[in-house]
């Protein structure tokens, strides 16, 4: 018997033991979740520019828009991410004097502004315009202005506004947000203050309203009196072709995005001046008569469609002159490099012949913008104004940027 | 004429003197009883002294010999677990009563496949283990493959319940290669497939005589494969294991319903075996399993490179790239940035930028939505096993025998994938001839894959044919598009992927559903070649092999035994494994060896000396020396010394693989043709890294194929250090050289240098979005060293209990730089107490056994990782009833259903309780 109280006793403790680390059996095969961030608590944007005093005039534009009832929901909904570039009160004031046509003046109380913007008026600000104008300025993704991008050109974002949904559903408008030392933009437009996160998206505030474009490149080229000379050299290149053109075509493009510098009417004319008199003195032509000659022959658009001249101003030639003008990305000046870089156009990279583009910034605007053809002795001008519309740089439409130029620019 | 005649009368005379003699001959009849529960004692061994006479006790232990010897004559009494006895016979007027004894065994059995001939394992002069018909009997497993888990140096590779892969000395993995598995004398390795199936198609329980395992280096005797070890699982004679008995084990798994829910588990074995004359006997078995399998649930996450790979967060949830181990269809993955972007960017120009902005401009790595391995391979799993022999004895020592083992049945595999076999078959056929001093033996193995399939590529499959990957409305396509319609809405990230994935599995064929019932069973049903999932292989070996044991004329030298072998491989896959779409290829071999043996000193010394040749036709031919010494130090109890060498070839699927295991990475075999087929020189491959870095810059050169080789160097101690006590230990140390393993090449997708290869990798790109990849056989230059050590104790107590522990370490000490997949713990061991009779009469007996082993890295073409540390408690309670020669039993593989892997993307192992009734089981 003694032996098996030895046996069960030391069994019992053996068994013990067993137990103890038998229970110690791991198993794993569920896998791990990623962290997904968590919707973050607080005020969605739309809450946020609401409870903001000096955004009130731009929260009535929302309220016009109607956004903030739409379906399906966007600023509203906390689960979905967005950028909002919202004006303040100033720069909404400014944006309705100036549509107003000064009706209701930059001195006017709050209340005139908000009455005007919520006035049912179709001749104050429609309800689709609003929704345009504040779709156009939220972008689908929460950017801060630590990820906006530093080289040249931008990063183009997409808007939440569809131009023409039945072209597309997934056309969108698209905003270029940007950082240059330490100025951040959206577009041309520097931001006043930056980075207000909201528990759906950040917010960025802007000192003048982005209205989104309406109109092609092609628009303001074939519209504008001063660059009559461009066009026609536009239509002369794509002479031959069906009508519109392949150049045409780009510039009427919604899904092109492009930078088109344009020589003003004299800039151009005075570069095929010169172009017709050397032609003319190398037939033999004396400099004396040559010059004239050249300055007669061009001094109207309709030089590009001169028959004497189709032997030296050949649909190919006038092509590469124009294409030499226009990048294949949208710049605007504040995106320009404050140091001479070379860009490419759409003639085309290496071994091709670039622009050199510089810009000069006092504080976030610029205040000089240069660029140099390859066989240009001297960098032609920008010609900074960037009143929309009108004006002659950072001109922004559906499928590019303008800026216009005292220079027309040589590849060789 | 007249010569004739005369010739002819002294065949007549001489056939009446045989007559004659037959007349003279006397029977001897009698019983043998166990001296304590007073049951018959079956297949004891009962001989005349100093003659050749013999026969056994058949399951009553009744015995009849026939002797020639005249009266009184001397019977030697004598079986394993028995103190034999002689008895004197003096009278044939009743028969014989024998009261046998029981007694220790330890020690006393005798192994063969040491030296390949009989000696006892005491003076074994390498490490064995044995396992005897009583030791299966008795051991709280549920199989006998089960119990070889319990041995001293043994690891076990569980795919699934009838699949189970035992190893020692390192490189665990399902289908060992390594490790050969002789059953019956035939190599059990399915020849086209290249795991064995000792599982499936090896013998039925019941007709298990003894099980011998060899670990280390056993190539001298063995032939090639035996690199880590030799299990050797020798059936039972029909002379001497007579009658009928059966066993019906009913079980119940998956008892928790974690993984499945509650199923039964059947396992019915029936052998009958008959001496019908002194010359002629049969047996013939059959054994059913049939049970709802362990499942593979492994769904973590795991990053994929071709075969190689790692362990990864995520889940199918919260990572759109998600790849769980056992789910399956998901490993199809594109980046959609660079797959589907620029194509939606042609037709919505104005979007281009939009995408470049997405993800921070990194590669977007998407997989498709997979099922789970539950929802795929087929849950049950079903063995038959069906074997008979017939053994004729053509003299007193020489015996004939046609044996036949065949196999079918459903199970589940993890290779390079998680293969479904479905009605696989594979039939061993034989012709033996055995005589004390020769044997010939000539045999084949069938194989045929039946409806097997690979889980995963027939996955991956089901989904194509669903819905393609690739084309403007494919799965990829549809998914990018939702993807970026969400994030132009203003989801975030995360949630534009799951709108994306609900937007392109819209119609997805749920799990079980008769749509994708329909599917799968459409796809598994058609030939890996002609874009299915289903092998076709029907490969088969042939193999002629002899030895004589030369000693009767070598004797005042030294006991010598010679031998050798011819084997033919004939590949036929029909080209859904092999690249033999085009005919069958044949492989063939040859080797032989020779072994002296010497006693010196008065036997205290025995030094034996080993060395065989092999040829493979495509390789070099390979010489493997072994010496060993054994040492008696004092009586029972021996120290043993051993220089051993193995190798082998590069298996047939080395040689001749040629399979899309999906994720568009190919295996193939080391046949130069290879390279060729695929222009892996023209258009060159690159090596990847195996760590993580960058893949090699210069192209890599296919160097020619060899054989594998290891030396190893044991020391070893067995002996009794009192009648009761057993201790045996060893320790070794181990070198391969040409070490085989497989790594994967990249060939660049057209138009892509190496060097953009390598940038896109730095980047987040999925390799086999870069290019095609391609696993090769290669063998290191460096060597691979690998050490070890074991020691158990055997410790029998009192009123039959007894005690019994082992521990054992095996060691990769130089990998030799590249991944050697050793996939080994560290330690192990397990303790058992038992008892095989107490009680009344002795007839109640238990085993409950403990086995541990640490966790270890498991380093598998399926998955890696880490495999945490196994606990497991088997346990089982028998009680006999001699009268009616029935026994039942009661028992639990795991009986604490502590659910364990031991590799990973393997099955999960719970407990397993099963009540069991025997008859006549011996």
């Amino acid at each position: 018997m003694n032996i098996f109280n030895k046996i069960k006793n030391s069994g019992a403790v053996v068994f013990a033991f067993v137990m103890l680390l038998v229970s110690c059996n791991k198993l794993y095969t569920d896998p791990t979740p990623l962290a997904v961030p968590a919707n973050p608590s607080g005020n969605n944007l739309a809450k946020t520019v609401a409870a903001t005093a000096s955004d009130s005039l731009y929260y009535k534009l929302i309220l016009k828009s109607g956004i903030l009832t739409a379906t399906p929901a966007t600023i509203t909904d906390s689960t979905l991410r967005f950028t909002m570039f919202v004006p303040d009160n100033n720069a909404m004031k400014v944006f309705i004097n100036a549509i107003s046509g000064g009706l209701v003046p930059l001195a006017a109380p709050d209340a005139a502004f908000a009455g005007f913007i919520s006035s049912t008026s179709p001749n104050y600000i429609p309800a689709a315009t609003a929704l345009a104008i504040v779709s156009y300025n939220i972008i689908p993704q929460a950017i801060t202005t630590a990820s906006f991008p530093t080289s040249f050109p931008n990063i183009i974002y997409p808007s939440i506004f569809n131009p023409a949904p039945p072209l597309s559903s997934l056309l969108r408008l698209d905003l270029y947000p940007s950082k240059r030392s330490t100025a951040s933009y959206v577009n041309n437009v520097p931001l006043s203050s930056s980075d207000a996160l909201a528990s759906n998206g950040v917010i960025h505030h802007v000192p003048a309203l982005l209205t989104p474009p309406s109109t092609y490149l092609w628009d303001r080229i074939n519209a504008d009196p001063d660059m009559t000379y461009f066009k026609a050299a536009i239509l002369r290149a794509d002479s031959g072709s069906v009508t519109p053109g392949p150049l045409q075509s780009a510039l009427l493009n919604i899904g092109a995005n492009l930078t088109v510098f344009i020589p003003t009417d004299s800039a151009l004319r005075a570069a095929i001046t010169g172009q017709i008199t050397l032609a003319l003195i190398a037939q033999g032509v004396p400099p004396a008569t040559a010059a004239p000659t050249a300055a007669a022959l061009a001094s109207t658009p309709a030089v590009f469609s001169n028959p004497a001249l189709y032997s030296s101003l050949t649909p190919a030639i006038v092509s590469g002159l124009v294409a030499y003008h226009i990048l294949g990305t949208r710049a605007f000046t504040v995106n320009f490099p404050t140091t001479a870089a070379t860009v490419y156009t759409l003639i085309g990279g290496p071994p091709y012949p670039g622009l050199s583009i510089q810009a000069t910034f006092t504080g976030p605007f610029v205040t000089a913008a240069t660029v140099k053809g390859a066989a240009n002795t001297t960098a032609s001008n920008l010609l900074l104004d960037p009143t929309p519309s009108t004006g002659k740089s950072d001109q922004n439409y559906l499928n590019g940027a303008i800026h216009k130029i005292d220079q027309a620019l040589r590849p060789q | 004429m007249r010569k004739n005649q005369r010739y002819l009368a002294l065949l007549l005379i001489a056939a009446l003197f045989s007559f004659t003699a037959a007349a003279q001959t006397i029977t001897v009849t009698g019983n043998v009883k166990n001296s304590g529960s007073k049951e018959g004692v079956p297949a004891v061994s009962v001989t005349v002294k100093n003659s050749s006479a013999g026969t056994f006790t058949n399951e009553k232990g009744d015995f009849k010999l026939v002797t020639s010897q005249k009266l009184p004559v001397t019977l030697v009494i004598s079986s394993i677990g028995f103190a034999t006895k002689e008895v004197d016979v003096a009278s044939l007027s009743s028969p014989v009563q024998v009261d046998f004894v029981p007694a220790s065994s330890l020690g006393a059995e005798v192994v063969i496949s040491a030296s390949r001939v009989p000696q006892r394992i005491l003076e074994s002069p390498v490490s064995i283990e044995r396992v005897s018909a009583a030791n299966i009997r008795n051991a709280p497993a549920v199989s006998y493959y089960d119990v070889l888990a319990n041995l001293k140096g043994v690891d076990v590779v569980t795919s699934s319940l009838t699949f189970k892969t035992p190893s020692t000395r390192g490189f665990n993995a399902s289908g060992n290669t390594r490790l050969n598995q002789i059953v019956d004398g035939m190599d059990n390795q399915a020849p086209g497939l290249n795991f064995s199936v000792g599982g499936v198609v090896g013998l039925t329980e019941l007709d298990v005589d003894n099980i011998e395992l060899l670990p280390g280096a056993s190539s001298a005797l063995y032939g090639p494969g035996g690199m880590n070890g030799t299990i050797l699982i020798n059936s039972k004679n029909p002379f001497k294991y007579q009658g009928l008995s059966f066993e019906v084990k009913e079980g119940i798994m998956n008892t928790d319903s974690r993984f499945r829910s509650v199923s039964p588990y059947h396992n019915w074995t029936v052998r009958w075996a008959q001496k019908i004359s002194d010359k002629l006997a049969f047996k013939i078995g059959m054994e059913l399993v049939a049970a709802k399998d362990w499942l593979g649930y492994d769904q973590r996450n795991y990053s994929r490179t071709g075969t190689n790979g790692q362990i990864i967060p995520g889940d199918r949830a919260t990572d759109p790239n998600y790849d769980g181990i056992n789910v399956y269809g998901d490993e199809t993955t594109a980046d959609i940035r660079s797959n589907v972007f620029p194509g939606l960017a042609g037709q919505a120009p104005f979007l281009k930028g939009f995408l470049d902005t997405l993800n921070g401009g990194k590669p977007i790595n998407v997989s498709r939505t997979g099922y789970k391995e539950s929802d795929v391979v087929n849950p049950n799993t079903l063995n038959y096993k069906l074997s008979g022999a017939l053994h004729y004895k053509l003299s007193s020592k020489t015996e004939a025998i046609l044996a036949g083992h065949w196999g079918t049945g459903n199970t589940v595999y993890t290779g390079s994938e998680r293969y479904s076999l479905k009605d696989l078959k594979i039939g061993q056929y034989k012709i033996e001839l055995n005589n004390p001093n020769w044997m010939l033996r000539a045999y084949t193995t069938q194989e045929d894959a039946g409806e097997s399939y690979n889980a995963t590529v027939t996955t991956r499959l089901v989904n194509e044919a669903w819905k393609p990957s690739t084309g403007s409305t494919g799965w990829f396509s549809q998914y990018a598009q939702a993807y970026v319609g969400a994030r132009l809405n203003g989801a975030t990230d995360f949630a534009a992927q799951t709108q994306a994935r609900a937007f392109a599995d819209v119609g997805r064929p749920a799990a079980g559903s008769d749509q994708f019932k329909t599917l799968f069973d459409q796809v598994r049903s058609v030939p890996i070649s002609k874009g299915g999932g289903l092998f076709l292989d029907k490969t088969n070996l042939y193999m002629i092999e002899g030895q004589a044991n030369l000693s009767p004329y070598t004797k005042s030298f030294a006991d010598i035994i010679i031998g050798g072998n011819y084997k033919r491989y004939v590949l036929n896959s029909e080209g859904t494994l092999f690249a033999d779409s085009t005919g069958k290829i044949g492989i063939n071999e040859f080797g032989a060896y020779a072994q002296a043996t010497k006693s010196l000193f008065n036997d205290v010394v025995k030094l034996s000396v080993s060395g065989r040749y092999d040829k493979n036709q495509n390789f070099k031919g390979k010489f493997t020396p072994r010496v060993t010494m054994v040492i008696k130090v004092a009586e029972n109890n021996n120290l043993r010394f051993s220089y051993q060498s193995a190798y082998r070839f590069p298996s047939t699927q080395q040689q001749w693989i040629n399979l899309n295991i999906g994720s568009n990475t190919q295996l193939i075999g080391g046949n130069k043709s290879f390279i060729d087929y695929y222009n892996l020189k023209s258009n060159p491959t690159y090596e990847l890294s195996n760590t993580g870095g960058p893949p090699a810059q210069t192209a890599y050169t296919y160097p020619d194929s060899k054989a594998e080789s290891v030396t190893t160097y044991e020391l070893g101690y067995k002996g009794l250090l009192t009648k009761n006590l057993l201790v045996d230990a060893y320790a070794y140390y181990g070198e391969y050289s040409d070490f085989l393993y497989r790594t994967l090449v990249l060939q660049p997708n057209a138009g892509t240098t190496i060097i953009n290869v390598d940038s896109a990798l730095a980047k987040g790109a999925i390799a086999s979005n870069l290019g095609r990849i391609f696993s090769v056989p290669a063998n290191t230059t460096s060597k691979v060293k690998t050490y070890g050590f074991g020691a158990s104790i055997d410790y029998r107590l009192p009123l039959g209990f007894s005690i019994g522990g082992n521990l054992s370490s095996d060691n990769l000490k130089d990998d030799g730089g590249f991944r050697s997949s050793f996939s080994t713990p560290k330690y192990r061991g397990n303790f058992t107490l038992a008892n095989t009779g107490f009680g009344t009469s002795r007839r109640a007996g238990f085993n409950i056994t403990y086995r541990w082993q640490n966790s270890f890295y498991y380093d598998g073409d399926f998955g890696n990782g880490q495999v945490p540390a196994v606990h497991t408690l088997d346990a089982q309670f028998s009680y006999k009833f001699p009268s009616a020669k029935t026994a039942v039993k009661i028992g639990a593989n795991n009986l604490l259903n502590q659910y364990y892997i031991n590799g990973i993307g393997n099955s999960m192992v719970g407990g397993l309780y099963y009540v069991a009734f025997a008859y006549n089981v011996f």
